[in-house]
């Protein structure tokens, strides 16, 4: 029996969220560092063997990522008291003082970048995206399907483009341009494509989202879905501007109507699905999302109480940032599925 | 005459086309055009056809996939089981309608073998214990009971195709359909896939229609073949022997071949069949073998090894490619043979060894330097297209390797004449890869790569890709090609080199490396020994004895008819 002894997807999803938000709200250098340990940290200790994609890349990431990040930031923003040399106004944009603030800033967004997509790379090897879609009520099938499909898409990709690069260079294929992209993108782009409408046939030829009867479906539930979606994107906006307890209210609103349309009951329901394997709610998920959801409560009321906490601005003057050790100390509960699931993915099942 | 297969009046309908006519959204003709079928319950049929001919549309109509997920024009109708796919999508078609496609990949949509199997069972609300014993019946049903905690993704290609088949047959739908299961597997798993259809059509009397190219493995198990009219995807059911009488030969596995060639009646569809027959014909000990003599070498390797972690994926590989041969790279999947050819490109790093291709040493130039000297044509060649017009994919290709060269003529060399305007992804499935291979050969390498040139293609297109080689080799080129066609390379290849785990286990002649084994031998060797290779060889012989002492070389029982067949 080889069943897998990790985590529930959605622990999993609760936990990506939860160390991506201190992140997405500012650029605070002592919470980044954390973070990034912590996700390194949990990525090397819970990711099955099969899975894990080695660091090389994630170092090629900030390789690429932090010098772009420092160079843009120091030639574009001319901002701060410490100024380093003075680029001659003759050229536009890139015309001014460069300052060690805007490279400070800068690197902190290039770290940000990579400490985001590790969160983003960690969960999507740790989830089991066929529990996840089991889990979508048939009204949202729809949904499902365009998820599975660009689900689909995304694991492929890297194989298709090395594939693809492989034979452009058997033509001769060389990069001098960005022209020299066309046709790496074009190919790429098409295969994917044949090969979501592959799955999405394979979905529909096996019967999935059961079967309403036709004819009886409302047209309330795509409203209710478009309505969430809506006031998703006006909380996410809010919180951006620092507005947390707008953004909360507006996005505990998107999950309320989502849940209304996705599970409106009454004549016009699907057949109920049912499942093959019930999943299993640990303690190991509860203690996990228990951290996740402290550390997100934490981020959220330090954004209202104490915003200089977690953003972190290097202009006008370099200064040490502010910090919250109880936020600090907070988000380390993030580092809880290291302790409790060291090892194997996610779905964990009777 | 062709003579349509007459029913057994038992068999009731199951499912019935009925003046079906579909265009797809956009196009300007037909791809099924008035077309009527009958399908008998219990039956099983292979739909077969070149490519293009509409065998796929036919077959997703069966489930309202068509005209529900392709949309486009539709006429006439489609009932399965009292079901109309007119008022039933392919959703609700699920009941009636298992439908496994060609890519086992594509299809995966469980992380368990037995949570993919128990997927549709889910989506119809299966009570979990009703659930979980119809999901151990199919693991029993398919052989797969091993596999059920694996992920799909990890299993071999035949192993997947069993898993989809058996997720496909959750619903207990009473018509099994399958496009192409297995033009994407080796020999081995495909046989795995069609011992277990067969067993579901006569054991349990489960109706099946499968289009397929490959028909050695296939024609004898079937009760009816409609061989699909391209353009119009109309045609007839015949009987499998009847069908092997009219259709030309090229299409027919080598057995067969070699019963229409001389004349043997009934038409073999297999090679104890064939056996039978054979044992009448007195061939010569020894077959005078005509080899082109190899040039100068092209590409050497001595020792090359790679290693993943702790495992060698290729080890001590020795290999010359000399000019104008052919040789042809088989073995099992995953025996490295992709790999292989991917090294000696520079796309892989050598952990030991050398490699060096007309003076040139991969890896420490940059691939694309290779690439100017050695086409390679890879297992999805179509991949590559991405240009507006054919034309400008051979002009962008000579530009980068710095040669001039008339696109029109290349195009011409590939037969693909006046075709130069259209845009690369409006040709058909083999226009698209002979187009492939007309960019590859773009500058006269001295070396082409191909791995798996042959997967899905119809026998025409077989023909004319070695036709194409065979002109290519004339001119001073040289051919390794990776393959599990062992009938392509018998009539093909001057060498065979078979990988075993990454080691080069054999390398000679086709009929020494082909002959006296167990799982790389073609029909015409298991029929006639290993000396021969082919039905063109064996009537070719028979056809130069004929004409020296007619009496000594066939011994023929009263009403036989040979016939040593041009159409070879």
């Amino acid at each position: 029996m080889d069943d897998h002894d990790g985590l529930d997807s959605r622990t999993w999803l609760l936990w990506g969220a939860a160390a991506s938000v201190p992140l997405i709200t500012g650029r605070h250098p002592v919470l980044l560092a954390e973070l990034l340990l912590i996700v390194l940290a949990v990525r090397s200790v819970c990711t099955p063997p099969e899975r894990r994609a080695g660091w090389g890349w994630l170092v090629r990431l900030g390789a690429l990522a932090v010098p772009i990040g420092v160079l843009f930031n120091m030639f574009t923003v001319h901002a701060g008291d410490t100024r380093l040399f003075r680029v001659s106004d003759d050229l536009p944009l890139f015309g001014g003082t460069v300052t060690l603030n805007a490279a400070v800033y800068g690197l902190l967004s290039g770290l940000t970048v990579v400490a985001l997509v590790a969160i983003g790379t960690t969960v999507a090897a740790l989830i089991d995206w066929s529990a996840l879609m089991r889990l979508v009520p048939p009204r949202a099938a729809s949904i499902a399907v365009a998820g599975s499909v660009a689900w689909a898409f995304l694991p492929q990709l890297s194989t298709s483009w090395r594939e693809i690069r492989e034979a452009q260079t058997a033509r001769g294929h060389r990069w001098r341009g960005a022209r020299d992209a066309i046709p790496l993108i074009v190919p790429l782009m098409a295969g994917g494509l044949d090969r979501s409408v592959t799955m999405a046939e394979a979905l529909e030829a096996r019967g999935f989202g059961g079967t309403a009867p036709a004819g009886r479906r409302s047209a309330w539930p795509p409203a209710a879905l478009g309505a969430a979606l809506t006031m998703a994107v006006v909380g996410i906006y809010l919180f951006a501007v620092g507005r947390s307890l707008g953004a909360a209210g507006a996005i505990l609103v998107a999950g309320v109507v989502a849940l209304v349309g996705v599970r409106g009951g009454g004549p016009t329901a699907g057949i109920r699905s049912t499942r093959y394997r019930e999943t299993v709610w640990t303690r190991a998920d509860w203690l996990v999302c228990g951290g996740a959801l402290t550390a997100l409560v934490a981020t959220v009321v330090t954004l209202q109480l104490q915003p200089e906490a977690l953003r972190y601005e290097p202009y006008p003057s370099l200064d040490w940032p502010v910090t919250s050790p109880l936020l600090v100390l907070l988000l380390a509960l993030l580092m809880v599925p290291a302790v409790v699931a060291p090892t194997g993915p996610a779905g964990r099942h009777t | 005459m062709i003579r349509q297969l007459e029913r057994d009046g038992a068999s009731s309908s199951l499912a019935s086309l009925v003046d079906v006519t579909y265009r797809y959204p956009d196009a300007t003709v037909p791809s099924i055009d008035h077309c009527s079928w009958e399908i008998g319950a219990g039956e099983m049929l292979l739909v077969a056809g070149a490519s293009g001919s509409g065998k796929s549309t036919l077959l997703r109509t069966l489930n309202g996939l068509v005209p529900h997920f392709s949309g486009g024009r539709f006429g006439g109708s489609v009932v399965v089981c009292g079901d109309s796919t007119r008022a039933n999508g392919p959703n609700r078609m699920s009941r009636h309608v298992g439908f496994v496609f060609q890519d086992p990949e594509a299809q995966v949509l469980g992380s368990r073998v037995d949570e993919d199997i128990a997927f549709s069972l889910e989506q119809r609300g299966v009570p979990r214990t009703a659930m979980r014993k119809r999901v151990e019946e199919l693991l029993d049903l398919l052989a797969i009971a091993p596999l059920r905690h694996r992920d799909p993704r990890t299993l071999s290609g035949g192993e997947r195709q069993r898993v989809a088949i058996a997720g496909a047959l959750a619903l207990h739908p009473q018509l099994l359909v399958l496009d192409e299961p297995t033009s994407q597997l080796d020999p081995w798993g495909a046989e795995d896939v069609l011992a277990s259809l067969s067993r579901l059509n006569e054991d349990l009397g489960l109706t099946i229609v499968i289009a397929e190219h490959r028909m050695e493995r296939l024609l004898h198990r079937v009760d009816a073949v409609r061989w699909v009219e391209p353009g119009g995807a109309r045609g007839v059911d015949l009987a499998p022997r009847d069908f092997a009488r009219t259709v030309e030969p090229i299409v027919l596995p080598a057995v067969s071949r070699l019963g229409v060639g001389f004349g043997w009646q009934p038409v073999p569809l297999t090679v104890k069949e064939a056996r039978r027959h054979a044992a009448r014909v007195s061939l010569p000990s020894s077959r005078p073998i005509r080899r082109s003599a190899p040039g100068g070498v092209v590409m050497r390797t001595r020792g090359i090894g790679m290693r993943h972690g702790s495992r060698w994926i290729l080890r001590g590989v020795d290999l010359d490619l000399r000019q104008g041969e052919l040789v042809a790279l088989i073995g099992r999947n995953g025996s490295g043979k992709t790999t292989l050819l991917r090294t000696l490109l520079g796309h892989h790093p050598l952990g030991e060894g050398a490699v060096e291709i007309m003076g040139l040493v991969p890896g420490t130039k940059d691939p694309a330097g290779i690439g100017r000297s050695v086409g390679y044509l890879p297992q999805q060649p179509t991949a590559m297209l991405f240009a507006e017009r054919v034309r400008d994919e051979i002009l962008y290709t000579a530009r980068q390797r710095g040669v001039e060269v008339d696109p029109d003529v290349m195009l011409a060399m590939v037969g693909l004449d006046g075709l130069g305007d259209r845009h690369p992804r409006d040709l058909s499935g083999g226009e698209q890869e002979r187009l492939a291979l007309a960019i590859m050969l773009t500058g006269k390498p001295c070396a082409l790569l191909l791995d798996e040139p042959t997967r899905g293609m119809d026998a025409w297109r077989k023909d004319q890709l070695i036709r194409i080689l065979d002109d290519y080799r004339r001119d001073g080129g040289a051919v390794l090609m990776a393959t599990h066609d062992v009938e392509l390379i018998a009539g093909s290849a001057d060498r065979v080199v078979m990988l075993g785990d990454g080691e080069v286990i054999a390398d000679g002649p086709p009929e020494h490396v082909l002959g006296g084994s167990l799982t790389f031998t073609t029909q015409t060797q298991l029929v006639f020994g290993d000396e021969w290779l082919t039905p063109g060889q064996v009537l070719d012989a028979v056809r130069s004895r004929a004409t020296t002492s007619p009496a000594t070389w066939l011994e023929t029982s009263a009403g036989d008819d040979v016939r040593c067949s041009d159409r070879e």
